[in-house]
């Protein structure tokens, strides 16, 4: 057993090493390995392959060529190391979304309606809510009124008694589309490559419900699926549409055959009726009648109801191991299928930054990520939905400067390859490593979560409260305000690199927009703004003549600097690389970090920052180093008898 | 009408008493002592303890004891369709092993519990059984080289200690990852003894019926002892 006692950087570990307990060393002449070396062989096996060595690999350990620093090195290129160090952070950013939010938005989920056919079949009938119609009877609602279905539609449900809808009208205003969900090809003239029936090679982890491959009655397989027109609209350019309806007068009955008032009449659509709109922009589903899904309805995501959040894909329950090795199934609705990529992606980058050892710093600056069919989907279609509401009010009616810029998509990625990973080299200039993933917006979606998850998991450091008095305030500045201040000095400044990225979404707020100090956002005689300001710029640090962007108060130098800004700038903070260090040397060690480890912490350090903030050499030093082989060896007087133990029996069985 | 008066007079003074006071403040004071309730032995045990191997690395060995299948396999051939109720499903099991649950900020399990025992128990017994039918109670005999766990092969006649050593070896090396004789002086005669115990118990007159022979309830025995053994869950 060759190279166990060829500690690399000796002379770095030195001090280290010149602790109580020796290294295992190798064994002499084909000795055979001591305890001490097979509880070593043990701990590495589970922390680079992740696993128990088998009997097999036990076997090889005690050959007599077996050379444990060339096994060293195999695996500090393996999955198992990846998947350790991944884990890691993952438990320390625990970057997966819970069941509570949602995210469907009206734009890009398809919802589903069952109404009966003209000879009083069910059938299903696929549309979105909100929907732009150039009839005034069904416009911003289902393609049939309520007198024509019998039928009234909610995201509670749709009730009343249906009504058979005349194949006139069917054909008026619906049309049958080969969808993406239902079709392989579906991009070509006449899709042949069906779910199930010659779609010859489905992802094994592209699961759509089979609610959506059967007919009502459970049992007719679908082919084809029956969309409302306006949706099934294929066209990239739409005309801005405005209806010249007027708005209904407060307590006014609705319009004949209307369940709900007229849509709005935006001022911007009166004033540019008739102008060329990309049917991509968020602004064409509100203001033109001309955009839907695309082709094979790919930039919509289909729902098995009409219900807020629809089900339709299932996904794995439980991903431990890894998407390669799920366990259980459970179906997802539109926003669970949403959050699980999201997740995925944070995951893919981290293992990219420690499978190519890749520079540690750009887990928060990388400007490259890896996206699948379903993120490509929604970078394309349904991220930039989460935009614009009162953004209206500053002229931005769509996201200008997203995150992730959509043309970065490549066109060939199908929504339906799932377990096809793409590398996206560049995202955009205000891309920054997991920081402006959606998973990292949403999990962390206020300013201050967002410093303080930064700030706690690369800093290694928290917010504690001073001991302090806490008299009465009313200082909006938490920064002075006693009892506050200890942490929001750090916090508010912090904070202040997220305000362009507004709270809960990933929509970026740009100078142009939303300079930081905006004079029609003053205050009025009563100190106060309207609604539209008092959303994004604070009244609180606003005055009569200026308003003050909504966190950008403390530093509106950081403000400017954004996500990749607050990326570049703790990257370069010595606290950085300590922490990386730290965390992953505790983490092998399995135990808190004591002050006899100064020594160790401080050469790994060094070798860290001077190896490139490469993470592979750090772990390398550290299971190379004393104190990992003794962390499996804190008991060996109890364990072989000592005087402290039990006169050399072992308690049979029993679990500490 | 008087007395009315009065009282807004009462009220009003004490709110400009109120308002012209110093505000109220919250000053930081020391916490006061407890209040001892009892007394407890002070525990003299080593607080420094081996660590529990994570949750992920547990089920990839599971999976490879097992012959190196997925999840989903495991499961299924864990259930079997014996009615035995050895294994219920990968999803009751997983927050009792510590896995940790993100989305709802669930922490990893990193120190045992009644419930992650209870769970090593009923998953180690589900590999032991399902590890022997294969290995041992195939109808074709599965070579040595193939079989899961129990490497080796079973005479007809009783082991005796010489016997038993060498295949407890593979047992312990299997599961605790060294050989036997580098374990603790006591360990082999004592699972040897719960080998013979078994193995007596299962012969005995009157004996519930089983579907292991004696000797194979005996290895089973032996089996369960090691992967409920703390040295398999720490390193």
């Amino acid at each position: 057993m060759r190279g166990l006692g060829a500690l690399a950087g000796a002379a770095l570990l030195a001090a280290a090493a010149a602790a109580s307990f020796a290294p295992p060393s190798a064994a002499a002449g084909g000795a055979a390995p001591t305890l001490e070396q097979y509880r070593y062989y043990r701990a590495l096996s589970l922390d680079l392959k992740g696993r128990l060595p088998t009997r097999e690999e036990l076997a090889e350990m005690e050959s007599p060529g077996f050379d444990l620093d060339a096994w060293i090195e195999r695996h500090l290129d393996g999955p198992g190391y990846v998947e350790r160090l991944t884990r890691l952070y993952m438990d320390v950013l625990r970057l997966e979304l819970g069941p509570v939010g949602l995210f469907a938005p009206l734009e890009t989920t398809l919802r589903r309606a069952e109404v009966l056919g003209p000879d009083g079949e069910r059938l299903y009938v696929y549309f979105r809510y909100n929907q732009r119609r150039l009839l005034p009877l069904i416009d911003g609602d289902f393609c049939f009124s309520e007198a024509e279905s019998g039928l009234r539609g909610s995201f509670a449900g749709f009730t009343g008694t249906p009504k058979p809808i005349s194949q006139r009208l069917l054909d008026e205003r619906t049309t049958v589309v080969r969808p993406f969900w239902l079709y392989r090809d579906y991009l070509s003239v006449v899709p042949t490559q069906r779910y199930g029936a010659g779609w010859k090679d489905p992802d094994s982890a592209y699961v759509p419900l089979p609610q959506l491959l059967v007919e009502p009655d459970g049992k007719t397989p679908t082919v084809e699926v029956r969309v409302c027109k306006e949706e099934a609209q294929t066209a990239e350019v739409g005309r801005i549409y405005a209806s010249g309806i007027p708005p209904l007068p407060k307590g006014a009955p609705l319009p004949p055959g209307r369940a709900r008032p007229p849509v709005p009449e935006d001022r911007y659509a009166r004033e540019h009726r008739g102008e060329p709109i990309s049917c991509r922009s968020a602004l064409a589903f509100a203001m033109s009648v001309d955009c839907g899904c695309g082709i094979g309805l790919e930039h919509c995501l289909p729902g098995d109801n009409s219900g807020r959040d629809p089900r339709a894909f299932a996904l794995p329950a439980h991903v431990p191991l890894g998407i390669e090795a799920p366990i259980g199934a459970a179906p997802h609705t539109a926003s669970g299928w949403n959050r699980f990529w999201w997740s995925q992606e944070a995951i893919h980058l981290m293992q990219h930054v420690f499978r190519a050892d890749r520079d540690f710093r750009e887990i928060l600056t990388g400007r490259y990520t890896f996206i699948n069919g379903p993120l490509a989907q929604f970078y394309r279609s349904s991220a930039p939905a989460a935009c614009c509401g009162l953004h209206r009010s500053y002229g931005m009616r769509e996201d200008e400067a997203p995150l992730f810029l959509p043309g970065a998509v490549p066109p060939v990625v199908a929504p339906h390859d799932v377990s096809d990973w793409t590398f996206i080299p560049d995202r955009g200039p205000r891309a920054a490593g997991i920081v402006t993933t959606p998973v990292f917006l949403t999990k962390y979606a206020s300013r201050r979560a967002r410093a303080a998850a930064l700030y706690s998991a690369f800093l290694c450091k928290s917010f504690m409260a001073e001991h302090a008095e806490l008299p009465p305030s009313d200082e909006p500045d938490l920064m002075v305000r006693p009892g506050c201040s200890s942490c929001h000095a750090t916090l508010e400044p912090l904070a202040a690199y997220f305000t362009r990225v507004e709270e809960t979404t990933w929509t970026y707020l740009p100078a142009s927009r939303f300079p930081i100090e905006n004079p029609v956002c003053k205050l009025n005689a009563e100190g106060k703004t309207g609604q539209a300001c008092q959303r994004f710029y604070d009244p609180d640090f606003s005055s009569r003549e200026r308003g003050v962007l909504r966190g950008a108060y403390a530093s509106p130098a950081h403000a400017e600097r954004g996500p990749a800004g607050v990326a570049a700038d703790l990257t370069r903070m010595p606290e950085f690389a300590s922490c990386a260090v730290e965390r992953v040397t505790e983490s092998f060690l399995g135990r808190p970090l004591r002050d006899e480890d100064g020594a160790l912490l401080r050469a790994l350090r060094e070798r860290f920052v001077s190896r490139g903030y490469r993470m592979r050499p750090l772990v390398e030093a550290i299971v190379r180093a004393p104190a990992y082989a003794r962390a499996s060896n804190v008991r060996p007087a109890l364990e072989r008898g000592g005087a402290a133990g039990r006169g050399g029996a072992e308690r049979g069985g029993g679990a500490r | 009408m008087r007395g009315r008066v009065r009282a807004f007079a009462l009220a009003g003074m004490a709110a400009v008493a109120g308002a012209c006071a110093p505000p109220e403040a919250v000053a930081p004071r020391p916490a006061a002592p407890l209040r001892e309730t009892g007394r407890v032995a002070q525990s003299r045990s080593p607080k420094q303890d081996l660590r529990l191997i994570p949750a992920e690395a547990y089920l990839r060995t599971y999976l490879r004891l097992f012959g190196g299948l997925s999840p989903a396999e495991v499961e299924r051939r864990a259930r079997g369709d014996d009615r035995s109720a050895l294994f219920d499903t990968w999803e009751d099991y997983l927050t009792a092993l510590g896995l940790p649950d993100h989305g709802l900020d669930l922490p990893r399990g990193a120190q045992t519990n009644a419930l992650m025992m209870a769970a090593f128990e009923r998953l180690g017994i589900a590999l032991c059984d399902r590890a022997l039918e294969h290995d041992l109670k195939a109808s074709a005999p599965v070579p040595v080289e193939r079989r899961l766990i129990f490497a080796f092969d079973l005479p007809a006649q009783d082991l005796d200690a010489a016997a038993f050593a060498p295949r407890f070896d593979v047992l312990h090396r299997t599961f605790l990852s060294y050989p036997a004789r580098l374990a603790p002086p006591d360990r082999e005669a004592r699972f040897f003894a719960l080998y013979e115990g078994t193995v007596a118990r299962h012969r005995a007159k009157g004996a519930p019926k089983s579907r292991f022979s004696p000797g194979e309830a005996g290895w089973a025995a032996v089996c369960y002892g090691l992967v409920r053994h703390p040295e398999f869950h720490l390193y």
